[in-house]
Order: structure tokens, then C-alpha cells, then sequence
């Protein structure tokens, strides 16, 4: 049992490190619980899970098939209600859903009858942000992602990846302070899960922004981020947390998978994952 | 393969960047394949018409119970130069149309308003159950009894039989939207009335046309069935007066009348429809 898997995570967040006043971390996870009632039975969901996510990092969450990552997704970002336990977005537990965090699914939720550049405009428009701002800040956050030349077009005229990258647009335009990212590669193919790896970790290291990633993608989950951590089956807990070292530039996917220590995680996370043929 | 990886983002675009438009040889080949069937349809109706008409032309007791493609033809020729055709379809069109727009109208606002509260929903459910399961004719005495036998009766009747289906259609529309969908807009701090608009309005809008396109035959059956109770103009009016005189010819002919109201006004819905929803075009 880890327990508390705080901050662990002192190289790549070395600023921080020494000083005293640490500034709010942007989320905290202290012994939450969550189960869901079945036909009158009570299943227990999430067990006790507690972890961290510190500013600038990257943490990518991997666990066995039905453990509930996706359970954990929606309870933090107060989608769901939990149980027990608390959760802290920058130091303060607060009620329905937590400003200044992104979410983004596998499935792009793209608004068909939106074109790319209103699909990322959506959340400016909800937050009533003037609509030239909002206009010229998509077409930017487009043009960061490739996409200059498509905003004009319908999401059924764009191929898989590039519906994946408008969704990473739309997410990205409003700022966050953290992500919340639950399998959204995994529908790609390979070059476009890679590409699109890239651009992610790019944007995010660059913006200083915190990247909750929930993977059942080891190698996606080691070479993005800083910290992975593993969740055993249900009721889910902390089984194992790694601080991923690979000494390489984080923010290109084929150098981290090149590094000599990749597979060694891959590994011991593979091994920690217990899976069996079923 | 590293050497791919290069060039990061903008490497996308050039494989991904083929907009979907189909090949000359392609539209070639849909143009014929819709050629074909159009020409199929044409002959099949040609080869009944004939059938009909031979069938009838030598025997007198046929063409009497039957009617005749040309007697029925020359019923049309006839009511459009005395002028009661162009009348008789234009009262028609006229209680189909407010009748479907009223009835729509209502029914679609309320059938997404329900969208807002589970509760009301379910609380109205059996009700608009059993509106919804009476036969309209039945309606019909009371109908005449409280709006007279005028324009009224006859939108008031068109309307019933419109108003139910749309609301229905139009509900199920509402509260098919994608769980996800909806998470995704409150995590973007949208209000239960932004979702309700920026969301669930549009994503409604397939269902709703379907309801439209269905209601269009409905509204159209309401005000025929009206006339048939009391009327003194209309192509339900003309229908029944032909038909208890025993001219057959002459309802078909106010028949030919009302099916082409009824192709003109699901051509106008699909119109409609293109218009508002230009997204779908271009699948």
C-alpha cells in the first residue's frame, strides 16, 4: 500500500520543491469512496483512493479493465457525487463542477451541426466571452493544432484525428489550469495518436498547465507523464505510483519511447496490472 | 518512421486534407443510377394507368365502379376551368397548413419543454398516452359542436391530429441527447437553460423532422375528415358530394388533387429542412 502518493514527483517540479509557502496544489484526492447501488446491492466503485496533481505535471492514472477510471473521471470533476473522502481543487472543496478544468473524452463530442471553429468556441460563447475575442482565440488554438484552413468546416468532413484535435481545441482555447483527459487517444491509429501525443504534451508543458491522463495505454501513459500511477481491480485503491524518469525531451514521443528505460516501466507496470486471461 | 514524427503538427494536414467530394466518374455513375430508378418509376406507373384504362375502355360496368385514367383526367380538366379544383385545394391547403403549423407549433414547444423537468414529464406521461390513442374522427361531433362548421373546425381538427405526434417526436428527440454531450456542457459551466439551447434544441431538430414529414399526411387526413362531417367547400367536400352522387372519376380527380397537396407539402418540409440543417447536406 502506497497511501498518500503526495508530490512525489521532486524532479521534474523542482521550483517548488524548497519553498515554504507552496502555492494551492491544483487538485488533491484524500480518501474518497464511491460505490453504486446494483438491483439493491451496494458495489463498491472506488475503494479509497487519494492522490495529487501538482502544478505542471503530468500524471497519467492506468488500471485494469472496469476499475472505474471513468467512475473517478466524472466524481472529479462533481459530475458525481462521492461518498466519502474530499476533493480539493486548488486547496478548496467546492460543490458542482470545478472552474478552470478541461475534460475530454475518447469520443470527440463534436456538436454536428457546429463547424470546427464554433465546436471550439463553444465553451468562450458559455462563458460569454465577446464574440471577435472568442472568434480570433479559436482560429489561434486551431492554427496551434494544425488545423489552419478547416475552421469553416462540419465535423463529418473531418477524419478521426482531426475531430480528436478540434475536441483538444476546444478543451485547450478556454485555459484550463488542469486537464482531465480520459482515454482520448484511443481511438487513433497509431501515427495519429502519436502526432497528436506530441502536440498535447507540447501545449501543456508550454502553458504550465497541470494533465490528469486516464489510460489503459502503458506506453501512452509512460511517455507522457512525469508520475503514473496504478489502480488495482475494484473497489480501486493506489497500487503502485512510479516517477518517470527517462532523461529525454518529454515533449516527443518517439525519443521517450527510444530511451532505455521505457520498457523497464512498461514492464513493471505491466507485472503490476496482473492481467489474466479471462 | 522517426522521420515522420519530424515535422509534428503540421505534418497532418496533407493526408487528412482530401475534401469529401465524389470523382467525376462517381457522380457520373449516381446520376445513372438515379435515372434508372426515376425511369422504372415512370413506366410502372405508366404500365398501371394503361392497364386501368384498358381494363375499363370496353366495359361499361368497369368504367362505372372504377372509373377511367381518362375520365378522371377529364374531371380535372374540368374542375380546373369552372375553377373548383383551384378552390377546393386551396381551402384544404389552407385548414392542412394551419392545422400542421399550430399543431407542430405547440407540440414541439411542449414536447422539448418537458426536456426541463423528469417529473412534469412523468407526471404527463399516461396522459398524453391516452390523448394521444383517441381515433380523431371520434372528436369530430364535439368539434363541429363547439367551433361550427367553418375554417375553424377543420384547423381545430387538422391540429389535433398533428399536435400529439409532434410532441411525442420532438420529446424523444429532447431526451435522447447524449449523456456525455451534456457532461461535456456543464463542465464547461454551461446553465441548464445554455444546454437546453446551444444543445438539446439542435440536437432535436433531426427528430422534430421526422415528426414534420409524418404530420404533414396527418394534418392533411384531419381537415379531410372534417370536411366529411360538414362542409360546404374543400377536397374532403368534394370527395364525399362525388362520392354519394356514385361519379367515381370525380374522386379520383379531387384525390389526384390531395395527393399533390400532400406531395407539395413534404417537398416544402425537405426544403425546409436543407435549409436549417445545412450540416447534413454535406455527408
Amino acid at each position: 500500500m502506497m497511501g498518500k502518493a503526495n508530490g512525489v514527483g521532486v524532479a521534474s517540479t523542482g521550483p517548488m520543491a524548497g519553498t515554504s509557502m507552496v502555492p494551492a496544489v491544483p487538485l488533491v484526492v484524500d480518501h474518497v469512496a464511491k460505490s453504486y447501488e446494483v438491483d439493491g446491492k451496494i458495489v463498491p466503485v472506488i475503494g479509497d483512493l487519494s492522490l495529487s496533481l501538482n502544478k505542471g505535471e503530468i500524471v497519467s492514472i492506468v488500471g485494469p479493465s472496469g476499475c472505474g477510471k471513468t467512475t473517478l473521471l466524472n466524481t472529479l470533476c462533481g459530475l458525481l457525487a462521492r461518498d466519502s473522502g474530499h476533493i480539493r481543487w486548488y486547496g478548496q472543496e467546492i460543490e458542482g463542477q470545478p472552474q478552470n478544468v478541461g475534460y475530454m473524452l475518447q469520443k470527440d463530442l463534436l456538436l454536428p451541426w457546429r463547424t470546427a471553429l464554433n465546436n471550439v468556441m463553444l465553451g468562450l460563447e458559455i462563458r460569454g466571452v465577446a464574440a471577435s475575442e472568442a472568434v480570433d482565440r479559436s482560429r489561434a488554438m486551431l492554427d496551434q493544432l494544425g488545423l489552419h484552413g478547416f475552421a469553416d468546416h462540419y465535423p463529418s468532413t473531418l477524419s478521426g484525428g482531426m475531430r480528436q484535435r478540434v475536441a483538444l481545441a476546444r478543451t485547450l482555447v478556454n485555459e484550463p489550469g488542469v486537464l482531465l483527459l480520459d482515454e482520448p487517444f484511443a481511438s487513433l491509429d497509431f501515427q495519429n495518436k502519436l502526432l497528436i501525443e506530441n502536440d498535447t504534451a507540447k501545449l501543456v508543458r508550454e502553458g504550465g498547465r497541470s494533465l490528469l491522463l486516464i489510460t489503459h495505454d502503458i506506453e501512452e501513459a509512460v511517455s507522457l507523464a512525469d508520475r503514473v500511477i496504478v489502480l488495482s481491480k475494484r473497489p480501486t485503491r493506489v497500487k503502485a505510483v512510479y516517477d518517470i524518469e527517462l532523461g529525454v525531451e518529454r515533449t516527443d514521443m518517439m525519443a521517450t519511447r527510444d530511451s532505455p528505460d521505457f520498457s523497464k516501466y512498461v514492464r513493471r507496470i505491466w507485472a503490476d496490472l496482473d492481467v489474466v486471461l479471462q | 518512421m522517426t522521420t515522420g514524427m519530424e515535422n509534428g503538427i503540421n505534418s497532418v494536414i496533407p493526408e487528412t486534407a482530401q475534401p469529401l467530394r465524389l470523382p467525376t466518374r462517381q457522380r457520373w455513375h449516381k446520376l445513372r443510377t438515379m435515372t434508372v430508378i426515376l425511369a422504372t418509376q415512370v413506366a410502372l406507373l405508366a404500365l398501371l394507368l394503361g392497364f386501368w384504362e384498358h381494363m375499363t375502355a370496353s366495359d361499361k360496368q368497369a368504367a362505372f365502379m372504377f372509373g377511367s385514367p381518362s375520365a378522371i383526367l377529364g374531371f380535372l380538366g374540368q374542375m380546373a376551368r369552372d375553377g373548383s379544383l383551384w378552390r377546393d385545394t386551396y381551402v384544404t391547403g389552407l385548414e392542412t397548413l394551419l392545422g400542421f403549423v399550430i399543431g407542430n407549433f405547440f407540440g414541439t414547444l411542449i414536447g422539448l419543454l418537458l426536456w426541463y423537468s423528469r417529473f412534469v414529464s412523468r407526471v404527463v406521461e399516461p396522459f398524453v398516452i391516452a390523448l394521444g390513442s383517441i381515433p380523431i374522427i371520434a372528436l369530430a361531433p364535439i368539434i363541429i359542436i363547439w367551433f361550427g362548421t367553418g375554417l375553424i373546425s377543420k384547423v381545430a381538427m387538422s391540429t389535433l391530429s398533428v399536435v400529439i405526434v409532434a410532441l411525442v417526436t420532438s420529446y424523444k428527440g429532447a431526451i435522447g441527447v447524449d449523456a456525455d454531450q451534456i457532461n461535456l456542457m456543464r463542465t464547461l459551466g454551461a446553465s441548464k437553460f445554455q444546454i437546453f439551447r446551444k444543445l438539446v434544441v439542435p440536437a432535436s431538430l433531426t427528430d422534430i423532422f421526422a415528426g414534420l414529414k409524418l404530420t404533414v399526411g396527418f394534418a392533411l387526413i384531419g381537415a379531410i375528415v372534417g370536411e366529411f362531417m360538414s362542409s360546404s367547400e374543400g377536397l374532403g367536400h368534394a370527395i364525399f358530394k362525388a362520392g354519394s352522387l356514385y361519379i367515381i372519376p370525380k374522386v379520383f380527380a379531387a384525390l389526384v388533387a390531395t395527393i399533390a397537396l400532400a406531395l407539395l407539402l413534404t417537398f416544402v418540409v425537405g426544403r425546409i429542412e436543407r435549409l436549417l440543417m445545412p450540416w447534413r447536406r454535406i455527408q
